[in-house]
Parts: C-alpha cells; sequence; structure tokens
C-alpha cells in the first residue's frame, strides 16, 4: 500500500488502455469485413493480448513480492499470485488445443455468423473487462462502494455476455433468438448452425461452450466477492478481488483471441 | 489398526455387496426379463455398496466413507435427472446398463462432484467463499485414522498418494495376470466367445482388461510420483508444508472417485481401445468408454492441481540459502516434471473430452463422415502421452541421482548438468510426439522432423547415465535393499534407453509399430524409470515416515525375485515382437511357434507378482514389526535425516539453513544445512 499516491492515475490509466483496446477492436471488425487480412488480425489480436496481459491482468507484479517474512499477507498473497498465475497457464493449454482443433479442422474458412453480432458480443466482455478494473482500482483506493458499484457492473455485463452466446448464439431460445438475430442482419430461414452439423458447428459449439463454461465461472467468484466486499472483508486484504479479476481478464483474454477465431478470418462456409 | 476393525470391514464389505449384488440382480431382471449372474448391473451395485461398506466397518461414516456414499448418491440422482428428462422428450430412458449413456455420464459428473463434499476437502473453501476464516492448520487424528478423512499434513497425503499407488499397482498386476494367463498358449482358452461376463465375451474382456491395465497402471504411476514428491520436496527444500495444503489434499482426493471410474468402465460393458483411446474406435466402443475418459479426466485433474502445488512450494517456500543450485536433484526433477503435467494434461482431458461429446452430441471432430478427422485426435493426444512419460520417469531418475550418492559416499558427479538435464528433457519432450504416428497417416514431411527431435532426447538422458556411473566409480559402494532397487533402475532403464531410438527410426518403426518389441520397450524405460525408482524410495524413505526400517533380508528377495524375471519378460517380449507378435490381440497363430516364448513370458509375470506379494507383506509388517530406525537410517546428508524419525507434525521444529553443497559426500568438513539451534551450540 505504499504507492497511494499512483491511484488516481490508475483509475485514468484503466480508461487509456480501454480505449486502446476498443480502437483496435474497431480496426479488426473493420479489416475483417473489408480486405481480411489474416496476418493484421492476428497482429492485433496479439496486441490486444498483451495490453490486457501487462495492465489489466498486470502480470509484472509476479516478480514483486515482500521478500522479508514468510508468513507476511503480502507474502502470502504473493504465493496465492502465483499460484492463480500457473493455473492460468494450465487452463491456456486447453485453450490452445481448442484453437489447434479449429484451425485443423475449418483452416481458412469460419462458421457462417452474423459477424455484427459477434462485434457486439465482444464490446460487451470488453467494457466488462474495464468496469473490472475500475472495481479492483477503487478497492485499492481505499472506496469499498466504488468496488461494489464497479463489479456489480461487470457481472450485469458478464451475464448480457453469457446470456447473449446461450440464447442467441446457441439458438437456446428460438423465440428470443429469432428477432434478435434478425435485427443484426440474418436472413430469415438460413439453415441453423448446430453442434452436429457439421466441422464447423463442431468448432464453434466447443469453444464458445468451453469459454462460456469460464464465464460462469468467472461469474460465481464475482458474486463472491462482490458478497464478501460488502461485507468489508477486502477493506484490508485485498487479494481475492485481485485474483476473480485477473480470472475475468483471463476470459477476457481468452476471447479475444477466440472472437477474430470464430467470426473473423477466413471465409464463412 | 486392531485386528478386529479390519474383520468387521471386510464382513461389511462382503454383506453390502451380496445386497448390492441382489438388488442389482432384480433391477437388471426387471429390465432383462430373465437372470442374468455376471451381468453388469448387479457387478456394479456389489462394487460400489462393497468397496462403501468397507471403509464404513473400518472407519464409520465419515472421511471416505462419506465421500464415497456421496459420490453413489449422486451419481443416481444425476441419472436419474437425465432420465427424468429423456422420459419427457420421449427419448429411450433405459439400457442394459440401467441407465442410458448421457444419463451415465451426467449422473458421473454429479457423483464427483458430490464426492469432494461428502469427503469433505470443500469445506474449508466453502466457508471461506462466505466470508469465514480457518484456522491454517487442523489437528489430525492420531494413528491410522487420519489416513482415510481430509489432512492438510503433506506427509499424509504423500502417504495417501503412496498406498492408493501401491493399491492400484495391485488392481492393474492383477488384470495383467489374467491376460498373461490367456496368453500363455494359443487358441482361446478361457476368455472365449460364448463367455458373458459384464456384457462382454472373452475376447472382448480380454481388450478391456488389457486396456485398463494400461491406464490403471499410468494412473497408479501418477499417485505415485505424487506420493513421493509430497512426501519428500517440502522435506527438502525445508518447507513446514505444501504452499497450498486445502489444494494439496484436494489433488489427492480427486483420485478417488476416478479410480471408482475406471473401475466401472470395466464392469459396464468395458471398452476395446487400449488405453490410447483412439476414435473411431473409441466412438463406437460400449458405455465403458465414457466411464474410463471420466476416470482418466478426474484423475488429469488430480495430476495438474498437484504439479501446481509442487511448483508453487519449490519456487516460494525453500529455506534460507538454499539457491537453485543447492537444490537436491529430486526437487529439480519434480519441477520438470510438474512443468510438464501442469501445462500437457490439458490436452488429453481435451482429446478425450472431444470423443466424449462426438458421442453424446453427434459432434464431428474426429468423424470424417462430418468434416472431422481422426488424425487430429492422435496429435491432440500424444501431445500430452508422449510428455506424460517423462512425467513418470523424471522423479524416478531424481530419486536413482538422489540416492546414488548416499550409498556410495561420493559427491554427486556433474551436479550442474543433473540439474539442467531433468529441464532439457523436460523441454525437448513436448516436441517429439509424432514420433507415435508415423504408420498413422499423418503428413509425411512431418516424420523425419519428429524423429530427429526424439533422437535429440537421448542427449540429456546420456547426461544422466554419465552422472550415475561417473558417480558410482570408485566409491565405496553399500547395497542395501534401496541401493539394489537404484542399480536395478539404472540398468533397466538403460535397456528402456538403447531400445527407444530404434523406435524413432521412422523406416524401423513402420515394422516394430504395435508390435511386442515395443511392448518391452516401454516396460523396461516404466520399471526402470518408476517402478524400480520408486520401491528404492519406498524402502529408502520407509523410515523416516515410520521409525521402522522394512525388513532387509524380504527386501533382498523382492529384489532378486523381481529383476531376473522382468528381465526376462522384458526380453523375451521384445524377442517375439522382432519376429512378428503384433500387440493388442488375444490370440496369435499356433503357427508362429510361440507358445513356448508366451508360456515362459507368462510364468515370468507370476514370478513379479509373487516378488510383489512379497514387497506388500514386508510394507504391511514393517510398520509395526520393522527394526526401530529413528535417527540417521542411512548416513545421509540431506536435511530430512537430521532430525529423528518420524517427522514431526509440522517438520522442523528449527528452520535450517543451506551453508553448503548437497551431495558433497566423503569430503571431510563439508556441510549441507545447519540448523539455527545446533548453530548456536557448536559454536
Ligand atoms: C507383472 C507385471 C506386468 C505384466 C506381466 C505386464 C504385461 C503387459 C502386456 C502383456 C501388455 C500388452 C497387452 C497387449 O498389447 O495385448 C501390457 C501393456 C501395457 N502395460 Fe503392462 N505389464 C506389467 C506391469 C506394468 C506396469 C507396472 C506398468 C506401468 C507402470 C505397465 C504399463 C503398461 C501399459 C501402459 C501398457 C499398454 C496398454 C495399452 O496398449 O493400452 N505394465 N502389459
Ligand atoms: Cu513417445
Amino acid at each position: 500500500m505504499s504507492n497511494k499516491q499512483q491511484h488516481p492515475n490508475l483509475l485514468s490509466q484503466g480508461v487509456f488502455i480501454f480505449v486502446y483496446l476498443a480502437v483496435l477492436t474497431a480496426l479488426e471488425f473493420f479489416v475483417a469485413v473489408t480486405f481480411n487480412s489474416v496476418a493484421i488480425l492476428v497482429a492485433v489480436a496479439v496486441v490486444k493480448g498483451a495490453l490486457v496481459l501487462w495492465y489489466y491482468m498486470h502480470v509484472n507484479k509476479l516478480s514483486e513480492g515482500d521478500e522479508s517474512s514468510h508468513e507476511s499477507y503480502a507474502y502470502k498473497s504473493g504465493t496465492n499470485r502465483l499460484g492463480l498465475w500457473l493455473f492460468l497457464v494450465s487452463d491456456s493449454f486447453v485453450f490452445g488445443g481448442l484453437m489447434v482443433m479449429r484451425l485443423s479442422l475449418l483452416g481458412m474458412t469460419r462458421p457462417d455468423l452474423s459477424q455484427t453480432l459477434g462485434f457486439f458480443v465482444t464490446a460487451v466482455l470488453l467494457i466488462s473487462s474495464f468496469f473490472m478494473n475500475r472495481g479492483e482500482v477503487e478497492l485499492h483506493n481505499g472506496n469499498r462502494q466504488g468496488f461494489l458499484r464497479n463489479t456489480m457492473i461487470t457481472f450485469v455485463l458478464g451475464l448480457f455476455f453469457l446470456l447473449g452466446v446461450i440464447i442467441v448464439e446457441w439458438h437456446a431460445v428460438p423465440a428470443i433468438a429469432e428477432p434478435i438475430l434478425h435485427l443484426f442482419g440474418e436472413p430469415e430461414g438460413k439453415p441453423l448452425l448446430t453442434a452436429s452439423s457439421g466441422p464447423a458447428g463442431a468448432a464453434f459449439f466447443m469453444m464458445t461452450g468451453m469459454h462460456a463454461f469460464h464465464v460462469l465461472t468467472g461469474l460465481i467468484l464475482l458474486v463472491i466477492v462482490w458478497i464478501n466486499g460488502k461485507k468489508g472483508l477486502y477493506d484490508e486484504k485485498q487479494y481475492p478481488v485481485e485474483a476473480a479479476a485477473v480470472y475475468w481478464h483471463f476470459i477476457d483474454l481468452v476471447w479475444i483471441f477466440f472472437y477474430p477465431a470464430l467470426y473473423l478470418i477466413g471465409t464463412a462456409v | 489398526m486392531k485386528n478386529n476393525t479390519l474383520g468387521r470391514a471386510f464382513l461389511f464389505l462382503v454383506i453390502a455387496g451380496a445386497i448390492g449384488y441382489g438388488l442389482g440382480l432384480g433391477i437388471d431382471f426387471a429390465i432383462r426379463g430373465g437372470l442374468k449372474f455376471t451381468a453388469s448391473v448387479p457387478s456394479a451395485f456389489a462394487l460400489l455398496f462393497g468397496f462403501t461398506a468397507f471403509f464404513f466397518g473400518l472407519y464409520g461414516y465419515r472421511g471416505i466413507t462419506r465421500g464415497l456414499v456421496f459420490q453413489v448418491v449422486g451419481t443416481i440422482i444425476g441419472a436419474a435427472l437425465v432420465t427424468g428428462i429423456r422420459a419427457l422428450l420421449k427419448r429411450e430412458i433405459i439400457s442394459p446398463f440401467l441407465f442410458t449413456e448421457p444419463a451415465w455420464v451426467f449422473g458421473a459428473l454429479v457423483g464427483v462432484v458430490s464426492f469432494f463434499f461428502g469427503v469433505g476437502v470443500m469445506t474449508d473453501w466453502v466457508k471461506w467463499a462466505r466470508g469465514i476464516d480457518t484456522p491454517d492448520h487442523h489437528e489430525d487424528e492420531p494413528g491410522w485414522q487420519k489416513y482415510f478423512g481430509v489432512s492438510l499434513d503433506h506427509k499424509v497425503i504423500g502417504i495417501q498418494y503412496t498406498v492408493t499407488a501401491l493399491f492400484l499397482l495391485a488392481v492393474g498386476g492383477t488384470f495383467a495376470l489374467i491376460f498373461r494367463t490367456e496368453l500363455a498358449a494359443s487358441g482361446l482358452d478361457f476368455l472365449t466367445l460364448d463367455l458373458d461376463v459384464f456384457n462382454q465375451n472373452g475376447p472382448q474382456l480380454y481388450n478391456t482388461l488389457m486396456s485398463l491395465h494400461g491406464m490403471i497402471m499410468i494412473v497408479s504411476i501418477l499417485l505415485g510420483i505424487s506420493g513421493i514428491m509430497n512426501y519428500v520436496v517440502p522435506l527438502l527444500v525445508g518447507a513446514h508444508d505444501m504452499a497450498f495444503p486445502r489444494m494439496n489434499a484436494f489433488a489427492f482426493w480427486v483420485a478417488v472417485p476416478a479410480s471408482v471410474l475406471l473401475l466401472l468402465a470395466l464392469l459396464l460393458g468395458g471398452f476395446d481401445t487400449g488405453w490410447t483411446g483412439y476414435p473411431p474406435l473409441s466412438s463406437r466402443a460400449p458405455l465403458g468408454v465414457q466411464m474410463f475418459f471420466l476416470g482418466v479426466f478426474t484423475a488429469g485433474w488430480s495430476s495438474i492441481l498437484g504439479a501446481l502445488n509442487v511448483i508453487a512450494t519449490v519456487v516460494r517456500m525453500r529455506a534460507k540459502g538454499m539457491t537453485a543450485m543447492r537444490m537436491p536433484i529430486l526437487v529439480w526433477a519434480s519441477v520438470a516434471t510438474s512443468i510438464i503435467a501442469l501445462t500437457a494434461t490439458q490436452l488429453i482431458g481435451l482429446s478425450f473430452q472431444l470423443v466424449m461429446f462426438q458421442r453424446l452430441f453427434g459432434m464431428g471432430f474426429f468423424d470424417p463422415s462430418k468434416g472431422g478427422n481422426p488424425v487430429l485426435f492422435q496429435h491432440l493426444f500424444w501431445f500430452y502421452s508422449h510428455p506424460a512419460v517423462y512425467v513418470f520417469v523424471l522423479p524416478g531418475l531424481g530419486v536413482i541421482s538422489e540416492l546414488l550418492p548416499v550409498f556410495v559416499r561420493k559427491p554427486l558427479f556433474g551436479y550442474r548438468w543433473v540439474a539442467m538435464s531433468s529441464l532439457g528433457i523436460a523441454l525437448v519432450g513436448f516436441v517429439v510426439w509424432a514420433h507415435h504416428m508415423f504408420t498413422s497417416g499423418m503428413n509425411e514431411y512431418l516424420r523425419v522432423p519428429f524423429m530427429y527431435s526424439t533422437m535429440l532426447v537421448a542427449v540429456p538422458t546420456g547426461v544422466k547415465f554419465f552422472s550415475w556411473v561417473a558417480t558410482m566409480w570408485g566409491g565405496k559402494i553399500e547395497t542395501p535393499t534401496p541401493m539394489l532397487f537404484v542399480l536395478g533402475s539404472i540398468v533397466v532403464f538403460l535397456l528402456g534407453g538403447v531400445t527407444g531410438p530404434p523406435n524413432a527410426m521412422v523406416a524401423l518403426d513402420l515394422h516394430l509399430h504395435d508390435t511386442y518389441w515395443v511392448v518391452g520397450h516401454f516396460h523396461d524405460t516404466i520399471f526402470g524409470g518408476f517402478v524400480f525408482p520408486f520401491f528404492a524410495a519406498i524402502y529408502y524413505w520407509f523410515p523416516k515416515a515410520t521409525g521402522r526400517k522394512m525388513n532387509e533380508f524380504w527386501g533382498k528377495v523382492h529384489f532378486w525375485l523381481m529383476t531376473p524375471s522382468f528381465f526376462a519378460l522384458t526380453l523375451g517380449m521384445m524377442f517375439i515382437g522382432l519376429r512378428g507378435m503384433r500387440r493388442r490381440i488375444v490370440d496369435y497363430d499356433p503357427t508362429l511357434g510361440f507358445d513356448g516364448a508366451h508360456l515362459f513370458l507368462t510364468v515370468c509375470a507370476f514370478l513379479i507378482a509373487i516378488s510383489i506379494l512379497i514387497f506388500f507383506i514386508n510394507f504391511f509388517r514393517s510398520i509395526k514389526h520393522g527394526e526401530p530406525a529413528t535417527g540417521n537410517a542411512w548416513n545421509s546428508r540431506s536435511p530430512e535425516w537430521q532430525v529423528p524419525s518420524p517427522m514431526p507434525a509440522h517438520n522442523y521444529e528449527v528452520p535450517f539453513e543451506v551453508v553448503g553443497e548437497p551431495y558433497d559426500y566423503g569430503l571431510p568438513g563439508s556441510k549441507f544445512v545447519e540448523f539455527a539451534a545446533k548453530k548456536a551450540g557448536t559454536h
């Protein structure tokens, strides 16, 4: 807690990073619908990923820590932080494997889905990450109310994303899905993408399914830190909030790569 | 443990097993309208009921018993739920295995999760989530009882792992003896076509036993190395426990429901894919394959979380002065193993999961008629399963390097190189997986690069051998039982090592693939890299855990019976393999002239089994009756031997500081560690 002075900067830093990410996401979309250069799409995704890793997930915190006593809260938090990151490394192998599966089965083709809808859900997740970051910084600043408010917004947006994917993209509730898909320019009577309809469907459902499962667990974590935060449990010992935030950003990070893989690169089949 | 407790447990096992069997028989009768005594449902019920009642008799309704009850009830509730939904959708709801496949899969999943809550590994986490603090440590019950419930002590968990590993070794070994007996002569001898056990005919049962032998042994290895690492690593680095004690307990308890699922795979129709589970065979295999997939998937989490814990412990909890280049080799090896287990394991989980979904939802990942690609499965699968072989052997090789200097009273030769070679093997191991696929129809241009990368592994492995030989050179070699097993490991692993490169040569492998040559090869690597060192480690650290030594005489009998039989077994396997004996088949052509060889191999297998039986008896007897050994039993420099045995609950009462090199045996005046209190005394 020695760097209290910097906190206002952290809040505005969050805004800047969000603006960068938003611009890059728009750029990505533009590239995809105009000249569809895979190289540029990959490069943009990598830059976005790096921004999230560094500024939202603050991976650099891994190397800092209070070495004086193994029993201090700071030292134990450092150990927990390492544990969390190891878990995320492990988890990324699942997503990496799914990516390999997608590239192997679909190559330079992609599922035939509304790109604007994809852009929309991506934006929702991106904005949720912004609020998550704000929530974490507010808590760090000692503003419990700000933390609770921002975490709540993150949760609502995350839930919105999850329901959007399941209800609309998966067509789980056709009565809701139909009009929305129509709104996003999907023609009437277009054959549905289903899990068993072919490689595109299989890859799409598997990848979004695995991601959605992680969103669900992230939401549960958010509920937990919100409730405990309300009780004031994290005013001093803040590591659990950091963990929930890093996990939430990780979910966003995965989507930064899954989104172009499913909605942008190659030609629709 | 009182004898009448054990007697009661067995009595309960028999009674509950019989009740379960009767119940299952009734259900089966209702399904099929006829009595069949060897059907799946009665056997599955007998297993689950009997198992649970056994632990009830032993330990009462808590800990593992409660976990198993929760698992059984959870499975039934989950399966009933899916069955209910299917009934509403007017799909079929009943099968010869009672529930339909989706119902079983979902039920099994619910069962596993229920187990965690039942056994109590989630209790503290649930409290944390509700904002309630818990004490850092929980006091364990005294005596043997603590091993049957959740304990957070890494030493208890290490022993839980080890004993579970030994149990699975016995199960997998029994399977091997059964199918080895079938192979003793050509022609179908007792696993005949008209046999009908667990909904399988004889050859199908052979396939199931062979496949489960493979996977149960692999899970046994994973638990065995976790046992060694859990018990020893915190002691070697001077930590009071692992970095995350609750996750440590969780990682162990995951393995228990996983083992139950693997056993259920045998009873619920079995499967004929081998442990590799390749589609398209696995996408058409009986229900058992789903239980197999789920069991492996669950056990995988044990491996992943255990690895995470080891890395965090080594990075964050080392004693003062233990710089990277002063860490014991076993610690280096554990880190290298854990790096693989942490990351690659996800890929076997994923590949099996994809086949599960292919079966459940018709997603065509590996189904060419739906645009899928079966070779993709093999890539995902071997991306784990090749590195996995290093997960199996690296801790064992670490044990060799750790123990050798103790028994030759000389410094370990080339410490730095040996430390780095573990990491080298682990990293190179990530880029060799496709050497299992030379005949699989993968892209031709991949063959030669994978051939060379595979050969490259021989370099860091060779470093280890040089070090071992040079360490022994001119040493004062003593050969108590642990050292015998160390020497055995080296020789057996050498045999496994030199039979590997021929497989890596594409031109040769086209002929060797899927023959008994390969079976001989990998048994050599696994025995040399895991089984022998595992026994060495048990004989060596047994006094640390119990304060008693295992019996030397019977230890030597174990060694001298097992080693020659094992050599004969694998050399024989390779011999008939080179002459064209296919692997994974229940029968062979008598005109090949292998009958005599196979009979010989079966005899060898039984001799190995007898030697391991001797080990088991020695192990359990020595806990109570072994020769007391509370001091530095092997005259070692390692910190855990500088304090009395058995180890106190929170390890070192006074912390130690590392002041020298770990393996400077025989150098006068050199010291590895110094204890704070002792230091004050000697000044
Ligand atoms: C008494 C000791 C053992 C005997 C007699 C034995 C025998 C065999 C035989 C005959 C096979 C080949 C089956 C076939 O291809 O038809 C086999 C496969 C296998 N064994 Fe063993 N084995 C023993 C111990 C072990 C141990 C200790 C391990 C591991 C630590 C192990 C791991 C494996 C594996 C991974 C396979 C491959 C299974 C598959 O292809 O799916 N075995 N064993
Ligand atoms: Cu391999």
